[in-house]
């Protein structure tokens, strides 16, 4: 049977592997002369390599694995190097940043240090990433629109450490984890009052959601004109034939717009682009600029007003408020049991000790007169009995 | 399925997932969907009847005993009465009689008394009796419970049973590991709060994001004890806002302050008193946290009222307005016992008030006694 062969087809050619361009300006050559895949030709090109990894790739990888195994042996290390319990909550298991205390100083290994050099590993490792990517481009003779386009998701990675830095914490920072880092950014969006409410947040998801639009659109369109050329995209730009023709039709009768065969790859980069870097902004905003994004909003008819569900005196607004967590010093992750009062003496339990560290005297100003005086006046008449027979 | 034609059998086999998959879409007609909230915000709650019954089916009420008859005025015939010394004799037993059930589960007396000498603080042998001096300092919890957190508990109350439910140890108590260091919120820090109260960032709050899941934490885990969701307090679009926030989030607010007196005042400082084997891997005492009174119900057994057949266990002098019979002696009689033993008492005595005083504005600012509000 006859089959029109494009782009999209279903035969594998087996031949000798196509060892490519020859490259004047690289540095080392390419491992090995290429493979077959079965399963890759599904899925794209059949045939693997030659690779080329050179300096900046293999110092990549290098760093990668180390990062990727601090942050593993640190999760096994958390279930007392069990096998099983590894397997079983690894999805639960996270190597955290350190705690609140430390602010921007050095921690110990066990208390964040651990965290901070997976962390550099790794940024070290996805910038290398992002030289190789570049000088490949570039010994390609290609644009460079693939380094730029990565390093805007980089743009969005190193602002979780900007962000952090900015805010005086390396606390704020991401935790390495399955669940831990979704968790943390559900308790990040609460702690800055609703990412919801952050415009470039907003803008974000825009171009992310836009961005799997246009994907779709983009490529149900070129499937759909593959059996009249339409493969040869970009060809078609200038040498405009069915395919192209047939598809801007279609658009243009369905929506009455249609972007070119050249513009909606700009449209999808800059979707694409977009997403992480207006993503990156909306972060380092947040706790430096904005503390409370629906505050924010609501300050600037963001916010839909909604009827009072409570009717709350003022002074009672005022005992609700409460205060602000203090950043203990005996934090998480060691913590020493505080020293239990005495009690054997039945007098000894009429007299409640005042047990509020100082530290959480810190008040917000608002709750002031309620909260001053930690140990005053707790119980009216502390009795003058004896312990019991 | 032999009896089925190779086709008939593949057809069934595609219709069993699509049916399941249909089925799911439908949803579950025996849930009942309650607005809690402003129309169109989601602020709803979802109550599952099968759930909910079978829940509540399991929650087993003791038929309250018989009321106790008359008793001879004045003071209590017994040594070392500490705190139940301001009722009558009658009443007295009467409440004996239902902890042994309640705690002990068993009705025997001698899992907090010896035997021998019920006024003894000690077994024949000389060791302490530490189920008898902590049942005595759980005595004066209800007590500060029902009388002080009415802002909690409203007219409803707390007994043992609220938390024993039979058994010597409660659900849900905690002890201090690294897997619980946001319940230590709790205790040690008055510091569930970290979203800003204004627009830009100042030196006033500097929570961190970590510190924002140990709050997120404490919140799953009152979630959990209720068996409620975040609508039930909260208007998710803004979890710091008490004006969008259902009134249910001041009783939960309260619930709070009283867990945090409680652990603090009541059950940490019995550490000494335990034997080794109730103590945490660090040395501390059990403690409570939501789930241990509420067993996953949004009321403590549902909202039965227990409490008003027991009125020893009332801190208040009057229930839903009307005064307490049971609490039958005169404060006067109480404060005039001449032992030592009547004097230790006499702090409960303070604790008895009136419920109209317990308007939201003083109500709030009295429950604050323990460890915060006070000028």
């Amino acid at each position: 049977m006859l089959e029109y062969q494009n782009l999209f087809t279903r035969v594998q050619v087996r031949t000798v592997p196509e060892a490519g361009i020859p490259i004047e300006d690289s540095p080392g050559g390419r491992a090995g002369t290429g493979a077959f895949s079965y399963l890759a030709g599904k899925f794209g090109d059949a045939q693997i390599g030659p690779i080329y990894l050179g300096t900046a790739g293999t110092f990549s990888l290098l760093f990668g694995f180390l990062a990727f195994e601090i942050i593993g042996l640190n999760m096994w290390a958390s279930v007392g190097w069990d096998p099983v319990e590894f397997i079983r909550q690894l999805p639960w298991l996270a190597l955290e940043p350190p705690p609140p205390q430390y602010g921007l100083h050095l921690p110990p290994l066990q208390q964040g240090g651990w965290y901070l050099m997976a962390g550099f590993f790794l940024t070290v490792s996805i910038l290398l990433w992002w030289l190789r990517v570049y000088r490949r481009a570039a010994a390609l003779n290609m644009g460079t629109h693939l380094p730029w386009a990565f390093a805007s998701a980089i743009f969005l990675y190193s602002a979780f450490f900007f962000q952090p830095l900015l805010v005086g914490s390396w606390s704020e920072m991401v935790p390495f984890g399955i669940f831990p880092h979704l968790d943390w950014t559900s308790a990040f969006s609460i702690r800055y009052g609703n990412l919801y409410y952050n415009p470039f947040h907003a803008l974000s998801i825009v171009f992310l959601y836009g961005s799997a639009v246009l994907f779709a659109m983009h490529g149900a369109t070129i499937l759909a004109v593959a059996r009249l050329g339409g493969e040869r995209e970009i060809e078609q730009i200038t040498d405009r034939g069915t395919a192209a023709e047939r598809s801007m039709l279609f658009w243009r009768w369905t929506m009455g717009f249609n972007a070119t065969m050249e513009s909606i790859h700009r449209w999808s980069w800059w979707f694409a682009v977009l997403t992480t870097f207006t993503g990156g902004i909306g972060i380092l905003l947040t706790g430096t600029v904005v503390d409370n994004w629906y505050l924010w909003g609501v300050k600037h008819g963001l916010v839909s007003p909604y009827p009072a569900q409570n009717t709350l005196t003022a002074e009672q607004q005022d005992l609700l408020r409460g205060r602000y967590q203090g950043t203990a010093p005996d934090s998480f992750p060691t913590y020493v049991a505080p020293q239990p009062a005495m009690m054997l003496d039945s007098t000894a339990l009429m007299t409640p000790a005042d047990s509020l560290p100082a530290d959480s005297a810190r008040v917000d100003s608002l709750a002031t007169p309620a909260a001053a005086g930690p140990a005053a006046a707790k119980s009216p008449a502390t009795p003058a009995g004896g312990k019991s027979p | 399925m032999s009896f089925l034609t190779p086709t008939c059998r593949r057809l069934v086999a595609a219709a069993i997932p699509l049916a399941m998959l249909s089925l799911g879409a439908c949803g579950d007609a025996q849930t009942d969907s309650v607005q809690v909230g402003y129309r169109g915000t989601a602020m709803e709650q979802n109550y599952d009847h099968g759930d909910l019954k079978a829940k509540f089916a399991q929650v087993k009420i003791p038929t309250p005993l018989p009321p106790a008859g008359e008793s001879p005025p004045g003071p209590l015939p017994w040594q070392n009465v500490q705190v139940l010394n301001d009722i009558s004799v009658g009443e007295f037993n009467r409440t004996m009689v239902a902890m042994s059930t309640w705690v002990a589960g068993t009705g025997n007396c001698a899992y907090c008394h010896n035997i021998a000498n019920l006024a003894s603080d000690t077994l024949p042998n000389g060791k302490p009796l530490y189920t008898k001096l902590v049942a005595r300092r759980m005595l004066q919890m209800t007590r500060q419970i029902n009388g002080q957190y009415s802002q909690h508990v409203k007219n409803t109350g707390v007994t043992c049973y609220t938390c024993h439910m039979g058994k010597p140890l409660p659900n849900g108590l905690w002890f201090y590991s690294s897997q619980t260091d946001y319940l230590r919120h709790y205790l040690d820090r008055d510091g569930a709060r970290v979203v800003t109260q204004q627009v830009t960032p100042t030196n006033m709050n500097r929570s961190s994001v970590k510190q924002t899941e140990w709050t997120y934490a404490l919140m799953m885990s009152q979630s959990r004890s209720l068996g409620v969701n975040c609508t039930y307090c909260h208007n998710s679009r803004q979890f710091a806002s008490w004006k969008e926030a259902p009134p249910a989030r001041v009783t939960a607010y309260h619930g709070i302050l009283m867990l945090r007196d409680v652990n603090q005042n009541y059950l940490s400082p019995l550490q000494p008193v335990y034997p080794a084997v109730r103590l945490g891997a660090q040395g501390d005492a059990p403690k409570a946290q939501c789930v241990t009174c509420h067993n996953g119900a949004y009321k403590p057994l549902y909202g039965a009222q227990m409490v008003k057949d027991y009125p020893a266990l009332w801190g208040r002098a009057d229930w839903n307005g009307v005064p307490f019979q049971g609490l039958g002696m005169p404060a006067d009689t109480a404060t005039a016992a001449t032992d030592s033993t009547a004097k230790l008492a006499t702090p409960a005595l303070p604790l008895v008030k009136a419920s109209s005083s317990a308007a939201p504005a003083t109500g709030a600012a009295s429950v604050g006694t323990g460890n915060m509000n006070r000028p």
